[in-house]
């Protein structure tokens, strides 16, 4: 079997969906600005492609159409590049990279784009036309608010409303300490839009106190503890990583960030859909042939601080090993975008911080978890 | 000729200054707003700040957010270049007469030949704002009063001068008129012009009297506000809303300037109370509260209603105040009843009355301008010399003459007549001469009430009257309690249909009230379901949707011109006409799940209809039910008619009319512009959601229930609602006719009012009309 490697990662500037900076870009130009970047910065040869596969939790309207293919027409890559669109939700673009790994394992290709994109700004969560089966939304909560999850968590973990501020405002200080830093600025593409060059995050906000979060009205449920200060935002975003054999890098000079060591997925029950990553990452890691003690660096998205504080005590995971640039509570989380951006900055942060193995997982609405194991190189 | 008016520029972004500005936004006209620079990165945050001030308070001085961005701001010191490219400029500044003629000096300097220059001052005269200007300004130079707050309030006080390019301000009355929407009343270069001339007498004459006649605030506005037509606010009230502070300011100005002998000068009183009341801090709404105020209760919770007692100076719980019936309903036996009630009327408005009468032709030329002002301007239901002839012009006089007080030679001279006639079916009034003329109206003016007089209805009964208004149209007028719809409406709107189809060319829906409609009368509903008289219920529900498609098929064209509320089934008049012509102040909805119901008479059919022919909806099934349903279930309603388009209750073909006096002329217009080649609409098709549409709402409607924002019963008729939008047992794929969406609407309305908690919503509206949030 082929060794899979992360040879590249780019996203483009997280920002608020409606009020943001991205607002009026559409999803596949935004994505194809980040396609072409990632193209650029590793130096990869754009006719060894074999597959752009993109993920994308609603991809209808302008997102619509295999909006994969239509991404690799708009960032110029060769025709004979593929474009397939993927959709797990949240998970689409940690799906992306799957598939990309299983088609090298399989030698079906040498390299890949594993992408993600999602204006939410553009195409409304939920979509168009939220049409749910009646039958199926009357036995089952499928298709419950992923707030409520949330709730459900926090209640079935008693996490409190204090204990969920705090490690928003955790979360808040990290990102805003590693933008200040300049840690973040390496992995994002400039996007080009009419109003100018946008090229840094517009979710943050570090100055974000636990007493300015207390004061925030509740915003899923009147005897409930999440609040918008809890969770992450609406968002407008997109990323890539480049996925290849570990033969091709080497063999073609690529820098390859990190190993792929195990992937695994999991269902669970929808109304605690927060608590996914815990059996799709204990899964993964078994594959891997690991303990979660032994891992170093850990991207746990943060869709709500109640399902990511529930993980880290289930999983047994090392607070300080987590998010070490904060999570998507204080970058934001654009659906479809964030399973790539995760795979890609646990792979940076193992090159850069120096640590052995890396995880990164993320919860799935409609209750299911996905996660990766990886190694440094 | 003279140059269209496409840019306006007003200068001072206080209270007035912005409000003037936004209302020439809402004309869809651009306007540059200036101020004095700020010291700070923001040399323009002073008209900045003022603009965004008005984007948050309410009532809202936008019609739209559109409006809001029609507006550049600036400061005078590097902005000022940038006036010449406007037609109109409008000063609005501190009243310093050294500031603004500096001001102007360097206007008329920027602005090239042809830029109208006029100034919003309330106190200053305009012989004094022109002392020392050059020619070439006074020909230019005007004063354009508007009243606080400027969308709202329709009065416009210009003064011209002796100089004045008459050609000139026609042009800017004419825009002021149909663009702005203001009545334009001439006025002469007087202290206070007409309104705030007689106003402040009347209000000062009130306080003084009431004092005097140891009445409370609350029975002297009792007295002063319904049985006068006057707002109920009275004096008291009305004057907590204007600001006990500016009152003092306004006074001055005149008694500084009037006659010596003028009346005026007695009803300025020191009021040592009143100065402390200012003092600390209770300057009227705008301050801790004024003449009354809400005070917490013991609780903390319930708020209650305080007003100052007039002798002792403290606040005390206000005791609700009853006029006898026979006072509050005839204006002569209050104003002759030997009661508290009835002295202090007859005190306060002989002497008011008096006043005005004296002041014709001092501060206008007749007495049309006197009466427009104070109606316009004080929202009263008539003004002085109308006042005087509900009364009787010779009773007055001889009362006045019988207390061995003076009477006016105005009122000596129109003797045993009245100062209004109606003489071959045209409205006249007695004019200073003596003699008797027509009362003027614009170009483009036509109101029900001039063509009622003299003239016999087509049809009528107790609810509803239908005219002929000439040019072959004929206008089906609503004249119940806030024009709320019943079956002798509908009954009346039948037969119009067979009228006009057999002798008139076209149908106008319109009235003269404050309210096109507050929808249907829910008293009648209420008892019905009291006694549970449901076939009765249905049938009026199945009645009114056969008559309301009947006149959407009619052969003919039929325009809705709505002004004010226009709700429920007011709404749905709108919704089944050809075209509708809304003034700008239009409140319209379908605000039924407010009582507990879903529209009944086929406004849910055609909202779907218009919002899926709206640009820029997203295809597939359920963007058009969902933002219907958001509307109806929301129970939206428009804040101006530039919303209710947003809301797609007008379409882009209808139009939006700024002056309320217009609206019927233009309807009529609107109507005869469809008459040739005229083609009732096609019947819709509806390709509706079905069952995955209904519980995708359902699933948003919980949502709602869960943050608590809908309550138990909210459920229930927001599902009643998604069933009936989403087709009820119909398929995506199946096709639904208008007959069998009405059906689905009937369901839905009869199971919803068969629930006890609907009939508790109705009945809490009826009793407090407050929604009840059961």
């Amino acid at each position: 079997m082929q060794n899979v490697v992360i040879a590249g990662y780019a996203r483009s500037p997280f920002h608020f969906a409606s009020k943001g900076q991205l607002a009026r870009v559409r999803g596949d130009d935004l994505a194809a600005q980040v396609v072409r970047g990632l193209v650029e910065r590793t130096g990869v040869d754009p006719a060894d492609i074999e597959d752009l596969i993109v993920g994308c939790a609603f991809p209808e309207g302008e997102q619509g159409m295999n909006v994969a293919r239509l991404i690799g027409l708009l960032a110029e890559l060769p025709l004979s590049v593929g474009g397939a669109t993927v959709n797990r939700f949240c998970g689409s673009s940690m799906q992306s990279v799957h598939m990309a790994a299983g088609q090298i394992a399989l030698g079906a290709g040498e390299v890949f784009i594993a992408a993600g994109v999602e204006s939410m700004s553009r195409v409304p969560m939920g979509g168009y036309n939220p049409m749910p089966n009646a039958a199926l939304a009357a036995k089952s909560a499928a298709y419950m608010g992923m707030g409520e999850t949330a709730e459900n968590v926090a209640r079935q973990y008693e996490i409190s409303r204090a204990m969920q501020e705090q490690f928003a405002v955790e979360s808040q200080r990290k990102a805003g300490a590693a933008q200040s830093g300049g840690r973040l600025s390496d992995e994002i593409v400039p996007i080009t839009t009419k109003a100018g060059v946008i090229d840094k995050d517009g979710c943050l906000r570090p100055e974000t106190t636990a007493e300015g979060l207390a004061g925030l009205k509740l915003a899923f449920d009147q005897n409930g503890t999440v609040t918008a200060g809890t969770a992450s935002p609406l968002t407008d975003g997109a990323s890539a990583v480049l996925v290849c054999s570990e033969e091709y890098a080497a063999r073609k000079g690529l820098k390859p960030l990190a190993r792929i060591l195990g992937v695994a997925i999991s269902g669970c029950q929808p109304e605690t859909m927060g608590l996914g990553p815990i059996q799709s990452s204990r899964k993964a890691l078994k594959r891997a042939g690991i303990e979660a003690s032994a891992l170093d660096v850990v991207e746990l998205n943060e869709a709500f601080a109640s399902q990511a504080l529930a993980c880290i005590r289930d999983l047994g995971l090392r607070p300080e090993t987590v998010n070490l640039d904060g999570g998507a509570i204080a970058i934001g989380h654009p659906l479809g975008a964030t399973g790539a951006r995760i795979v890609g900055k646990a792979a940076a942060l193992l090159a850069r911080e120096g640590g052995r193995y890396a995880l990164a997982t993320q919860c799935i609405g409609g209750g299911q978890g996905i996660a990766t194991v990886l190694e440094r190189i | 000729m003279t140059t269209p008016i496409e840019r306006v520029c007003v200068i001072g972004a206080g209270v007035m200054g912005a409000g003037i500005a936004a209302q020439v936004a809402n004309a869809g006209v651009p306007v540059l707003l200036l101020d004095i620079v700020k010291d700070g990165p923001d040399r323009s945050a002073i008209a900045r700040g003022a603009v965004a001030k008005m984007q948050k308070t309410e009532p809202a001085s936008f019609m739209s957010a559109d409006a809001a961005r029609l507006v550049t701001v600036g400061n005078l010191e590097d902005d000022l270049e940038q006036v010449a490219g406007c037609q109109w400029v409008v000063e609005a500044i501190i009243e310093r007469l050294d500031l603004k003629q500096a001001l102007y000096a360097k206007l008329d300097a920027v602005c090239p030949p042809g830029t109208a220059i006029s100034s919003n001052t309330s106190t200053i005269r305009l012989a004094s704002l022109l002392d020392g200007m050059g020619e070439s300004f006074r020909k230019r130079f005007a004063i354009t009063h508007f009243f606080n707050p400027p969308r709202y309030m329709r009065l416009l006080e210009l003064v011209v001068g002796p100089n004045t390019d008459a050609a000139l301000f026609d042009g800017v009355a004419d825009f002021i008129d149909r663009r702005l929407g203001k009545s334009v009343v001439r006025t002469n270069d007087t202290p206070g012009f007409i309104a705030n001339r007689i106003g402040t007498f009347w209000l000062q004459h009130g306080v003084n009297t009431a004092i005097a006649h140891k009445l409370t605030v609350a029975e002297a506005d009792a007295v002063m506000g319904r049985p006068l037509g006057v707002p109920k606010t009275g004096i008291f009230g009305l004057l907590d809303l204007i600001g006990l502070d500016l009152m003092p300011h306004i006074a001055r100005s005149m008694t500084e300037s009037l006659a010596a002998d003028d009346p005026f000068h007695d009803t300025t009183r020191e009021l040592p109370f009143l100065q402390r009341m200012i003092g600390e801090g209770y300057t009227g709404r705008k301050g801790k509260g004024g003449f009354y105020r809400l005070n917490k209760g013991a609780s903390g919770r319930e708020k209650i209603k305080e007003s100052i007692g007039l002798v002792t100076g403290e606040y005390a719980p206000t005791q609700s105040v009853r006029l006898p019936d026979a006072l509050s309903r005839d204006l002569g036996t209050l104003l002759a009843s030997n009661d508290k009630f009835g002295a202090y009327a007859w005190s306060v408005m002989s002497d008011t009355l008096s006043y005005a009468a004296r002041l014709v032709p001092e501060i206008a030329d007749e007495i049309v301008a006197v009466d427009a002002a104070m109606r316009l301007g004080f929202n009263w239901k008539r003004g002085p010399f109308e006042l005087l002839d509900a009364i009787g012009p010779a009773k007055v006089a001889a009362r006045l003459e019988q207390e061995g007080r003076k009477v006016p030679a105005l009122l000596r001279a129109v003797g045993e007549g009245t100062f209004y006639r109606i003489h071959e079916g045209r409205p006249e009034f007695f004019g200073t001469d003596g003699l008797y003329h027509p009362v003027p109206r614009q170009d483009g003016v036509l109101l029900l009430d001039d063509v009622k007089r003299g003239a016999k209805p087509l049809a009528r009964n107790g609810s509803a009257s239908l005219w002929d208004i000439g040019e072959g149209v004929a206008c089906l007028e609503f004249h119940t309690k806030m024009n709320a719809l019943d079956d002798k409406i509908v009954a009346l709107l039948d037969k119009s249909l067979t009228i006009v189809g057999e002798r008139f060319r076209a149908l106008v829906i319109a009235n003269d009230g404050s309210n096109f409609s507050a929808g249907a009368n829910l008293g009648t509903a209420l008892f019905a379901g009291n006694i549970a008289a449901w076939g009765e219920i249905e049938k009026t529900v199945a009645e009114g949707q056969r008559v309301f498609k009947a006149m959407k098929y009619a052969p003919f064209p039929v325009v809705a011109a709505p002004a004010g509320l226009a709700l429920g089934g007011g709404c749905e008049v709108l919704l089944h006409a050809d075209a509708i012509v809304a003034h700008a102040e239009t409140y319209a909805g379908l605000v039924e799940t407010g009582v507990g119901l879903v529209p009944g008479w086929g406004g849910n059919g055609e909202m779907l209809t218009r919002v899926a022919a709206a640009r820029g909806m997203p295809k597939g099934p359920m963007p058009t039910v969902a933002a219907v349903f958001e509307t109806i279930s929301q129970a939206k309603v428009s804040k101006s008619a530039a919303e209710a388009r947003a809301m797609r209750i007008l379409r882009d073909s209808d139009s939006i009319v700024m002056n309320r006096d217009r609206l019927l002329f233009d309807a009529r217009a609107k109507a005869l512009s469809l008459v040739e080649g005229y083609k009732a609409p096609e019947k819709p098709e509806f390709r509706l959601s079905g069952q995955g549409g209904r519980a995708g709402l359902g699933l948003a409607v919980a949502d709602f229930a869960k943050r608590g924002i809908a309550t138990p019963h909210d459920v229930v008729v927001a599902d009643a609602l998604a069933e009936l939008l989403s087709g009820g047992d119909f398929d995506i794929v199946d096709i639904v006719t208008e007959d069998q969406l009405l059906a689905l609407e009937r369901r839905a309305f009869m199971r919803l009012i068969r629930t006890g908690p609907t009939l508790a919503r109705i009945e809490h509206m009826l009793t407090t009309g407050k929604p009840l949030r059961n």
